[in-house]
């Protein structure tokens, strides 16, 4: 069964632009010019029930846009778009409850009441009995571990345990389907962990189908089978997870520190030297070639190691990799 | 009846939410006291001038009773335009639109939970002034009627509130309109001097407005509460009230289409 099925939407704003300096504002009092923006050029996708799938881009994608015509707060220009059965923009009301969604950005809890308040708030928003709100909140409790957090009022909780709280909150009333829009925005490393690993939790739990958009490439990694990859208002890349890791995600960087001065030499086999100091080294190695217990082992051996980061590749470049085959395969078609 | 509880819901939240600094809102209530005790000055100085015991029939009790009753609804509303005309400036309205139901309704009933608990510690300090500077209010028993007609006025005042903010849609700006609504109110509202006291023609002008029924009427109603007030100053309340209600739902469905197609 297919929750969302979207065909060639597009959506275009029109916004006022005004020249510079005191003539262009009177210009624009007089006479004003408008431009069109055309924030969603042409996507098409599908999304099978109870699936997670990963929604990327760069700010000013369409990423939003997106998500706000599913949830129906838009009206696309053109193209199609069905949502768990619903045409988003004239049946909003009915959708709004299967569906949850939270907006990273937007905390939808009350700020200064204990979030177990906008729980039951939400609760009869959503036309929910009472006991059944009890019983889903005990079990939201435990699956997100914010038990002890329900009677603290949100503004003493830390981002990582508000951002848990409001993703519990979005599940209140037992949606078919999630609209994660950045959920993990400013969390540290354990708190990112924690929420994805809850998110999965309750896609195993409820079935419920989760569609997430995100800047950070670890979150679709650790969540999502598929993965969407849009700039520009197209979609750039559509794909499995899978298959992103092994054809982009496949070089690490490595930044070496140790407590002595070191010889400058790195060189070790597949391995690249991008940058070296007097006490430490910054290097690239794809890990097809090269396996990283080679790496970190021949590291440790030349000194007492201080610290040693890894990290993958930003979506940026992930990004502008993709592109690069697009725009090389585009110029040989 | 679903559909009700939704918003009684809604209402009882903010209610809580209101009592979450409880310092902050008996320390807003101070200003009460000090309003209450300068209008007190000023109105006994009035009518000791002129010698009279009552001015347009009304005495010094009544005046200040009529004021702290203005006063108390005047200044336990929330800022609530504001917050709407961000919203609809920034476009994230679109956001409070994800939930299943009305977002007017919605609005309403945030603001009259955040009244609620402020109109209560105002009428409690207010009165108690009042009280020790001039006697006993001169018809207890019209409270009722005044909380009545105090609800009305807010809802009222949602409605024109509302509908200057969600001219945002197309001006941008609209702190000028606010502006000008709530000095609208402080003059033709009869919150700095009872409508009672001024020339005729500009106590019917003010009467033809619809400034004075958010704020006059719940005082007037306070200090004479016969049936010929009742019906005539609470009628013409329900009925700009009704006007305004059908005004903001059509101006937001407008606004609403804007929304989907524009983005804001």
């Amino acid at each position: 069964m297919e929750s969302i099925r979207v065909t060639e939407l597009v959506k275009d704003f029109e916004t006022r632009v005004k020249q510079p300096g005191l003539r262009g504002s009177l210009r624009a009092l007089a006479r004003p010019e408008k431009r069109i923006v055309h924030a969603v050029r042409s996507i098409s996708f599908q999304m099978e029930t109870g699936e997670l799938v990963g929604f990327i881009g760069p700010n000013g994608a369409g990423k939003s846009t997106t998500i706000k015509i599913l949830t129906g707060i838009l009206h696309p220009t053109g193209g199609e778009a069905e949502v768990l059965g619903f045409v988003p923009w004239t049946d909003r009301r009915k959708l709004a409850y299967r569906i949850g969604t939270v907006f990273g950005q937007r905390p939808q809890l009350w700020y200064h009441l204990p979030a177990v308040d906008t729980f039951h708030l939400f609760g009869k928003i959503y036309e929910q009995d009472d006991a059944e709100v009890k019983k889903r909140i005990a079990l939201l409790a435990e699956a997100f571990e914010i038990g002890h957090l329900l009677e603290t009022p949100v503004r003493k909780l830390s981002l990582g345990q508000r951002m848990r709280c409001e993703v519990a909150a979005s599940l209140i009333h037992k949606p078919s389907l999630l609209l994660l829009d950045e959920p993990s925005i400013g969390l540290d490393v354990v708190a990112k962990q924690r929420i994805r690993d809850t998110i999965r939790e309750m896609n195993q739990i409820d079935g419920v189908g989760v569609l997430l958009t995100s800047h950070d490439a670890g979150d679709i990694e650790a969540l999502c089978k598929r993965v969407i990859i849009i700039n520009h208002g197209v979609i750039i890349y559509q794909d499995r997870v899978s298959a992103l890791k092994r054809n982009y995600l496949t070089t690490k960087q490595v930044d070496v520190r140790y407590a002595a001065e070191v010889p400058a030499d790195f060189a070790l086999e597949g391995v690249e030297t991008l940058k070296v100091g007097r006490y430490g080294a910054k290097l690239r190695f794809d890990v097809r070639e090269t396996p990283v217990e080679k790496v970190i082992a021949s590291l440790a051996g030349r000194g007492s190691l201080v610290d040693v980061t890894i990290s993958d590749p930003s979506l940026e470049e992930v990004i502008r990799t993709i592109y690069q085959a697009d725009g090389a395969a585009g110029a040989a078609a | 009846m679903k559909k009700i509880a939704i918003y009684i819901a809604i209402f009882r939240t903010q209610l809580i939410n209101s009592m979450a600094y409880p310092a902050d809102l008996f320390s807003r209530s101070f200003m009460m006291i000090i309003f209450m005790w300068v209008f007190f000055q000023l109105w006994q100085v009035t009518y000791a001038a002129g010698g009279q015991t009552a001015i347009a029939g009304l005495t010094l009790a009544d005046t200040l009773w009529y004021l702290m009753i203005a006063e108390t609804v005047l200044l336990s509303k929330p800022r609530l335009g504001r917050d709407i005309a961000r919203q609809v400036k920034d476009g994230s309205i679109a956001y409070l639109l994800n939930k299943p139901y009305n977002f007017l309704l919605y609005q309403l009933s945030v603001s009259l939970g955040e009244s609620l608990m402020r109109m209560a510690v105002n009428l409690v300090f207010g009165g108690a002034v009042v009280w020790a500077l001039v006697g006993p209010p001169p018809h207890p028993a019209a409270l009722p009627l005044t909380l009545a007609a105090i609800l009305i006025a807010w809802t009222l005042d949602f409605c024109i509130v509302a509908l200057i903010a969600l001219a945002a849609f197309v001006l941008e700006d609209v702190s000028a309109f606010e502006w000008i609504y709530s000095k609208m109110v402080l003059v033709l509202g009869g919150v700095l001097i009872p409508l009672d006291f001024f020339p005729v023609w500009l106590r019917n002008l003010s009467l033809a407005l619809p400034f004075a029924y958010t704020t006059y009427v719940p005082g007037r109603l306070f200090i004479d509460p016969s049936l010929e007030n009742t019906v005539r100053l609470m009628g013409a309340q329900l009925a700009w009230l009704a006007l305004l209600a059908v005004a903001l739902s059509l101006v937001f469905a407008r606004g609403m289409r804007r929304l989907a197609i524009n983005g804001g």
